[in-house]
């Protein structure tokens, strides 16, 4: 009797922390629980950077870049699976996944804890995009993932392969449109709804913004591999969506001059983050300086030479950073009198060294003096107006409806912004430049090479050149156009998953 | 048989009248082998029933019949085996000896007690009266190199702190591997959490333990002697029994020592001038290769050098007053000299014992100060001590034992990466003459050519560090004799430990005071001087304080049957069964300032211009039901049997319970007829055991469970935190112990009349059902989760001989203890062959690697360093940044170029060998002790190392002064140890065996010579008065050639809490103390 009325003393219950069965019991808890799936987008701009903009011809790997963990993927060696980018964008994005699918089943189980049934909808909404937000990223970089929309234990985990890239479309695209019908337009609302304190949170347009890319992501040749590209022909499935946001979103092409430093009113303008006055950011991810905080960008120095901190005579913390060199295809790609190329690459000496490196992001009046170089105040513009703007030219190069003159007037208005005269009669090739120019640094490059279908040619072209005199790279493949599956996911569940061809 | 009870009878009636005719009488003193009185001994006339019990001062006088034909005396004590003496004469002198080998020794073995001569389990012994006759500060001190198969680690030089106890190797990589402590009964709570930096941040279960309370400890080595207690008893089991009163006069001793201590060991650094001249080297180097194309030469003068380098900076320009006669305004400084003194100890200690059949006593006070020899480190401890026995009817027995203690020590932070000790040997040893010892302290500013570290003298001095702790442990028992034989024992314990540790760092002793340069090569203030106050930037917004607290609690029920019985004389059996509750808690609060403080004379947290603080608990409750068997047959053969079932909060639903059984068997087969004739063997008993035990120690009460952590987000117009939670761990039901199965054969022998006595053992440990972190598929949410997989064995021989190599007017006894070990890792997750261990600091260098042992040392392997030649053959490189004089290292893959893929195992943490000797010689009133202590086989990787010998380091910090013996040329290679002064491969540097240090020591641990001063002071009152002297750690030599420590731990290499890994990364070296103390017994 004694004994037993013990035993029941061991179960315990963790005093100074909440557990799962015991935690999502008040509105306040699923919002908090929605705030840690958002979490998971903070690595998002850093992986741009190492994944997509290191992997194209925008980067060069340097002399002066030896050893780093981003020279593997910068120079196209096969042996990346256990790299940490590598590894990370998996890590990350299923950490996400698992915690947009928590509030998803939280929301279901405790229904009655929500209060209302506008805020559980809208908080099942901003679920689901973040959910298909991370499965669109890991399907970008991987190919086929795993799908799982539930919570799953790790003797679970272990019994659920790849799906197939259909598969992994089939759930972003339900989970997309579940958003757009859910999700609020803008932060003027009252609570349920946004209002000015949930500015951060995806709308209705981040939403529609998202599923446009991947319509025009599917469209994409396939190059023979499971990857993101299936060869579909849904531009005219992405164009509504697109001219939706251009023609109800209220944002604005931002006409701010380019210039080095960054005007106040430009786009990166650190005095210019607030996303209600920045009127090109459709979704971002907010940062915050603040000792201590732990919630500041570490993106901005993510391809900054170390050597270009000590002359501000803020040195690293912890070990210096090599150069991952910006490619001179790319600096040279800028005509004579485009503003665009001061502020986006750095092309003069510091201290010793001249490896031009990408400073679009980066305010030398800002160098972050509490946590050194990790702790940056500005935000990450996921999707910006003038992308939007630009892939509706794509649309319609592509024979969804519309002119050429639409397509003209769209490139032209982008040429004028950077001091340069207007073309006519663009092609998707001169499209294409023009993205690589106008977002350089902002990590789209890698991706709209594999849209335009000539990844493999336009890669090995510039290798050629710019990849004479080092031979630091290897020649690029089609099967490497998506990354290898972690060596830890093979580590962790032998014989599960099978190695994308090519690794 | 009748007849002789008729004869006795008729003796005892006539006896006075005998007694009155013809007796006579034989006087007698029982010393023990210092010469000092046993009393309470009994003194019997052999075949007769005439006994007599020895005096306060071990005298006696017994009355021996008319007729006794040859007087034959009987002396026994409870401590002693029996001893039977002939006498001829009227006086008679007795020495009885305690050698902890003696067979009749009574063992503690938890929940019991058993004769040594009946042990089937591997148990070793202590004895602690040795404490004090030596000045020993801490009960771990004590152990070091006094039993096989336990290996105790000396990890800090600093006063007071914890020392690290492994029992036959360590069988855990993610738990604890310390053992449990049990002090008289009470199972006291293991603390795990020292594995991650392995400096005991949470306290030891020996915290403010007064050694000389101590009476024995006994080490349940193996898992047969260990499973009585389950789950907490894979790492061994230390068992501690406290002085007790014994009936008898009331003996009062008084113990002082006092001494002084200091470094056992001095690095030498390079000194002013040898770090000129790399100074020099490197700054010349640096400018030539900067500024070749514009002709720059080593030659060139500092006019020369300012022109070409657009003026101003140390790194292209050296002191021009390092060249000039006398070096004025320099002042040469060693900063290991400048921080250590001579540090004072003393200890004063009073005990008082003793007692009748219904009261037994014994009460001990100690006060206990002890100065570190780095200046402004002390250790101060007063302890209490009360154990009580009450006799309430011959059936019921009452006991209380309660030991109230307090401790501080100071500590401004000297050990670990980047503390003072660290700092005081990587500091330039060349500062500026005006601001002495206090560089970049205060208004002073940094030396231009030393770097920007504040003066760790300056530190020492300003910094506080101070911690105080209040320990009470209290036992209240009850015994029940319910019929002969059978026994109730029922026990409350509570242990309370109160911990205050608070910090203070003032803003003098942070920030930077630059020096420059200007362009005509004069040196000025900087532009950026952190302490000078301006108005705009209050200068006390750097001085920073916490205020950390924790509250460790533990109440443990105990309560055992006992049923002791002989039968048909020649089988005994002990029969036990327990149920035990065990409750535990830990409480913890941290108070920091934030934003500084608004006064700079008060050290409280009230001064500060804003806290920030938290609180948390942790709690966990333990259930146990065990029973044993014990049964002997004519005491030959032996037969021990348990079995424990443990239920433990801390892990998961499905698998609270689980059963720990554990068999053992003895024989003793110089009882065998057969064996009798064989006179030199006195004794031999064979041993055979099996069991299964448990280690539930893994730091995390809530292990199994999915708690809720933070990710937080930012959201608003006004950016601002958004609070979120998520799930952070993925929870794991079937989580459960790590399980140990040992198997272990054992030998005790005895040779010549138990001249030399000993026991060897061999023992084949498997540890399994690891906690380990296993990787999961990241579907889950997570890329790991802490499971039961994985095992690790080790293996091993332990031989322990005491030898009393003379008897009589000089005694000598020699003890030895070696003990062997292996470790190797069996298994880990599942398809996994290893695991590299994340490192904070650089690139890893440790790894788990199955069929290796735990924490093999991997890294790359510097085969000596790179020629012009081999530069041009192209020859294997860490990237291009390698030229000549950089190391060059072994292409195992042999993909012809070098890479982290290069790494190899050379080396494991753990010592294959560790011994002990101690010789104790008496003569007359004289005791001499010896104790010699060491390790062989293992290996260091030191962090440390690298830290003061990487290549590329620049011109400012120090290195050893054998780094002048470092590469210069091709032809003058120097030692081979140290690449070139100037490199320019200083990024990535990776983890070679340039940094790879045999851990190989041996220490003459102890020396004591003492002199019973009852040889000279005649008087009765007085039974004991010993004097000594005491060299403690005088002696001693290690491998660890720029290290200090080869057993350091201080800091937590490790990223990943899941493979703890602690390293060397600034330790102290240990102290060495010569101290004289007394020993007086009334």
């Amino acid at each position: 009797m004694l004994a037993s009325s013990c035993e029941k003393k061991l179960d315990q219950v963790p005093i100074s922390s909440a557990t799962t069965p015991t935690f999502y019991a008040q509105p306040s808890d699923f919002i908090q629980a929605v705030n840690a799936a958002y979490n998971s987008l903070r690595g998002y701009p850093d992986r741009l950077m190492e994944l997509s903009e290191v992997r194209s011809d925008n980067i060069y790997p340097s002399n002066n870049d030896v050893g780093r963990d981003h020279d593997p993927i910068n120079n196209f060696s096969p042996g990346i699976a256990p790299n940490v980018y590598v590894e990370e964008g998996w890590r990350s994005d299923y950490s996400g996944i698992f915690k947009a699918n928590t509030v998803l089943e939280q929301l279901a189980k405790n229904a009655g804890f929500v209060g209302s049934t506008i805020l559980a909808n809208r908080l099942a909404a901003e679920a689901k995009f973040l959910r298909a937000f991370f499965y669109f990223d890991l399907v970008k970089y991987y190919g086929k993932v795993p799908v799982v929309d539930h919570t799953v234990s790790a003797a679970e985990a272990n019994t659920i392969p790849r799906s197939s890239v259909a598969e992994v479309y089939a759930l972003i695209i339900s989970d997309l449109q579940f958003a757009i019908a859910n999700l609020p337009l803008n932060f003027s609302g009252a609570y349920p709804y946004y209002g000015p304190t949930d500015i951060g949170r995806a709308t209705k347009y981040a939403a529609e913004a998202t599923l446009a890319l991947v319509y025009m992501t599917r469209s994409g040749p396939t190059y023979g591999i499971e990857g993101a590209g299936m060869g579909l022909n849904e531009w005219n499935l992405a164009l509504p969506l697109l001219q939706d946001i251009i023609t109800n979103g209220g944002f604005v092409f931002n006409p701010a001059q380019y210039a080095f430093p960054v005007p106040a009113t430009g786009i990166f303008s650190y005095s210019n983050q607030n996303p209600s006055t920045n009127k090109e950011a459709i979704f971002d991810v907010l940062y915050l300086t603040q000792a201590n905080s732990g919630l500041g960008a570490t993106y901005p120095w993510a391809l900054v030479p170390q050597d270009f901190f000590n002359t501000y005579g803020n040195p690293s913390t912890s070990g210096a950073l090599g150069a991952p060199s910006v490619s001179s295809n790319l600096v040279n790609s800028y005509p004579a009198g485009d503003k665009r190329l001061s502020p986006t690459i750095h092309t003069t000496q510091y201290g010793s060294s001249l490896y031009p490196f990408f400073r679009k992001y980066l305010d030398t009046t800002k160098v972050p003096s509490t946590n050194s170089r990790f702790d940056w105040a500005i935000n990450f513009i996921v999707i910006r107006y003038t992308d939007i703007l630009m892939l509706k030219a794509e649309c319609i190069l592509h024979g969804a409806p519309g002119t050429q003159a639409d397509v003209d007037a769209i490139v032209n208005q982008v040429r004028a912004r950077a001091g340069l005269t207007p073309v006519a009669n663009v092609t998707l090739a001169q499209l294409f430049d023009e993205r690589r120019r106008e977002f350089a640094g902002e990590g789209s490059r890698w991706f709209d090479l594999q849209r335009s279908g000539n990844l493999v040619t336009i890669m090995n072209a510039w290798r050629a050149v710019e990849d004479a005199a080092l031979h630091k790279m290897n020649p690029i493949i089609e099967k490497q156009i998506i990354y290898p599956v972690p060596q830890s996911q093979l580590d962790a569940a032998p014989g599960l998953y099978t190695q994308n061809l090519g690794y | 048989m009748k007849k002789t009870k008729l004869l006795f009878l008729a003796l005892l009636v006539l006896l006075p009248t005998l007694l009155f005719a013809q007796q006579r009488q034989v006087k007698g003193k029982v010393n023990d082998e210092t010469g000092a009185g046993i009393p309470d001994a009994n003194v019997s006339l052999k075949g007769t029933a005439i006994t007599v019990k020895t005096d306060g001062g071990g005298n006696f006088t017994i009355t021996i019949p008319e007729g006794t034909k040859s007087v034959q005396l009987v002396i026994s004590h409870v401590s002693y085996p029996e001893q039977t003496i002939n006498v001829s004469g009227n006086e008679v002198s007795v020495t009885l000896q305690r050698v902890s080998q003696q067979m009749d020794e009574v063992v503690v073995i938890g929940y019991g007690t058993q004769k040594r001569r009946n042990v089937t389990g591997a148990v070793s012994s202590f004895d602690a009266r040795k404490l004090e006759e030596r000045p020993v500060l801490r009960v771990d001190q004590a152990l070091v190199g006094q039993m096989a198969g336990v290996r105790v680690k000396q990890t800090t030089g600093t006063p007071g702190k914890g020392f690290s106890i492994q029992v036959r190797g360590s069988g855990s990589i993610s738990g604890g591997n310390e053992p449990l402590y049990v002090i008289d009964g009470f199972p006291l709570t293991q603390n795990s959490s020292n594995t991650a930096t392995g400096s005991f941040s949470t306290g030891n279960p020996l915290d403010n333990i007064n050694p000389s309370d101590i009476e024995s400890i006994e080490v349940l080595k193996d898992a047969a002697a260990a499973a009585i207690y389950g789950s907490r008893g894979a790492n061994g089991v230390v068992i501690i029994t406290t002085k007790h009163g014994q009936s008898g006069k009331a003996k009062i001793s008084f113990n002082v020592y006092g001494g002084f201590n200091e470094t056992a060991k001095k690095l030498e650094m390079m000194n002013g001038q040898q770090w000129i001249d790399h100074a020099t080297e490197v700054i010349n180097a640096t400018y030539v290769t900067q500024f070749k194309t514009v002709g720059a030469l080593a030659t060139d003068d500092m006019a020369t050098r300012l022109s070409r380098t657009g003026g101003n900076n140390p790194n292209y320009i050296p002191d021009p007053r390092w060249t000039m006669p006398g070096h004025p305004g320099l002042r040469f400084i060693d900063w290991q000299d400048e921080i250590e003194r001579k540090g004072q100890i003393q200890n004063y200690e009073i005990s008082a014992s003793g007692g009748n059949d219904a009261v037994r006593y014994f009460l001990s006070a100690n006060y206990g100060y002890q100065q570190g020899f780095v200046i402004k480190t002390d250790y101060k401890s007063y302890s209490l001590r009360a154990n009580v026995e009450i006799n309430a009817s011959k059936k019921l027995k009452f006991g209380i034992n309660i030991a109230p203690t307090y401790s501080i020590s100071q500590d401004p932070g000297v050990e670990g990466k980047d503390q003072i000790f660290h700092q005081a040997l990587s500091l330039a040893p060349v500062q500026e003459d005006t601001v002495g010892l206090l560089p970049n302290t205060g208004k002073n500013f940094e030396y231009l050519w030393s770097s920007s570290t504040n003066s760790p003298y300056g530190k020492l001095i300003y910094n506080v560090g101070t911690n105080k702790r209040y320990r009470t442990l209290g036992t209240f028992f009850g015994e029940l004799q319910i019929i002969k034989g059978l026994s109730l024992k029922s026990s409350v314990n509570f242990d309370n430990v109160d911990n205050i540790g608070t910090t203070y760092v003032p803003y003098i002793t942070t920030g930077r005071a630059q020096q420059v340069m200007n362009a005509s090569g004069v040196v000025t203030a900087g532009p950026s001087n952190t302490r000078i106050f301006t108005g705009a930037n209050n200068l006390l917004s750097a001085t920073s304080g916490t205020y950390r607290s924790y509250r460790r609690q533990t109440f443990v029920n105990e309560n055992t049957l006992t049923y002791n019985t002989v039968f048909k004389n020649d089988h005994s059996i002990t029969l036990l069964a327990g149920y035990a509750y065990n409750w535990d808690r830990f409480d913890q609060a941290a108070l920091t300032s934030s934003g500084g403080y608004n006064s700079a004379t008060i050290q409280t947290l009230n001064a500060a211009a804003a806290v920030t603080g938290n609180t948390t608990s942790t709690q966990s409750v333990f259930i146990s039901y065990f029973g044993r068997l014990q049964y002997g047959y004519k005491d030959k053969y032996l037969l021990l049997a348990s079995l424990r079932r443990d239920g433990s909060s801390r892990f998961g639903v499905n698998d609270q319970f689980a059963l720990f059984p554990a068999v053992s068997l003895g024989w003793v087969a110089s009882e065998e007829d057969f064996m009798k004739n064989i006179s030199v063997l006195s004794h031999l008993k064979l041993r055979v055991s099996y069991g299964e035990s448990g280690n539930d120690n893994l730091g995390n009460d809530y292990a199994s469970l999915a708690t809720i952590g933070n990710a937080n987000y930012v959201f608003g117009s006004t950016p601002a935190t958004g609070i979120g939670q998520a799930p952070n761990v993925l929870a794991n039901p079937d989580l459960k112990w790590e399980k140990s199965k040992t198997y272990d054969f054992g030998l005790d022998f005895g040779i010549l009349k138990n001249r030399i006595t000993g026991s060897f053992d061999y023992y084949n440990k498997l540890n399994t059902d690891l906690l380990l972190n296993v990787q999961v598929p990241a579907a889950t949410g997570f890329t790991s989760y802490l499971s039961n997989i994985g095992s690790v064995r080790n293996i091993g021989q332990e031989l322990e001989i005491t030898s009393r190599n003379t008897v009589g007017k000089i005694q000598w006894i020699t003890s030895v203890n070696v003990t062997h070990n292996t470790n190797k890792i069996e298994a880990l997750a599942p398809g996994q062959n290893q695991i590299i261990i994340p490192n904070g600091f650089t690139v890893s260098d440790a790894i788990l690697r199955v069929g290796a042992p735990i924490n093999s040392i991997y890294v790359l392997k510097v085969l000596g360093f790179l020629t012009a030649k081999d530069i041009a053959d192209n020859v294997p490189r860490y990237g291009p940044g390698e030229q000549p004089g950089d190391f060059k290292f072994q292409d195992i893959n042999g993909d012809g170029t070098i890479t982290e893929a290069d790494k190899q195992i050379v080396g494991h943490p753990n010592p294959d060998w560790t011994y002990g000797i101690t010789n104790t010689v008496r003569y007359k009133g004289f005791d001499l002790s010896v104790l010699v202590q060491g390790q062989a086989g293992g290996s260091i990787f030191s962090q440390f190392g690298r830290s003061i010998t990487r290549p590329g380091q620049g011109r400012s910090d120090n290195h050893p002064a054998s780094f002048v013996n470092r590469w210069y040329s091709e032809t003058n290679q120097g030692e081979g140890r140290f690449s070139k002064a100037f490199s320019t491969f200083n990024t990535p540097i990776t983890s070679a065996t340039d940094w790879l240090y045999s851990s190989d020591y041996i220490r003459v641990r102890n020396i004591t010579l003492g002199y019973n001063l009852r040889n000279v002071i005649k008087t009765k009152v007085l039974q004991n008065a010993r004097v000594y002297v005491t060299l403690e750690n005088y002696i001693g030599h290690d491998k660890y050639t720029n290290g200090l420590n080869p057993e350091a731990t201080n800091t937590g290499i490790s990223t990943n809490a899941a493979y703890p890994e602690a390293g060397d990364y600034g330790a102290m070296p240990l102290s060495k103390s010569l101290i004289f103390g007394l020993n007086i017994t009334f």
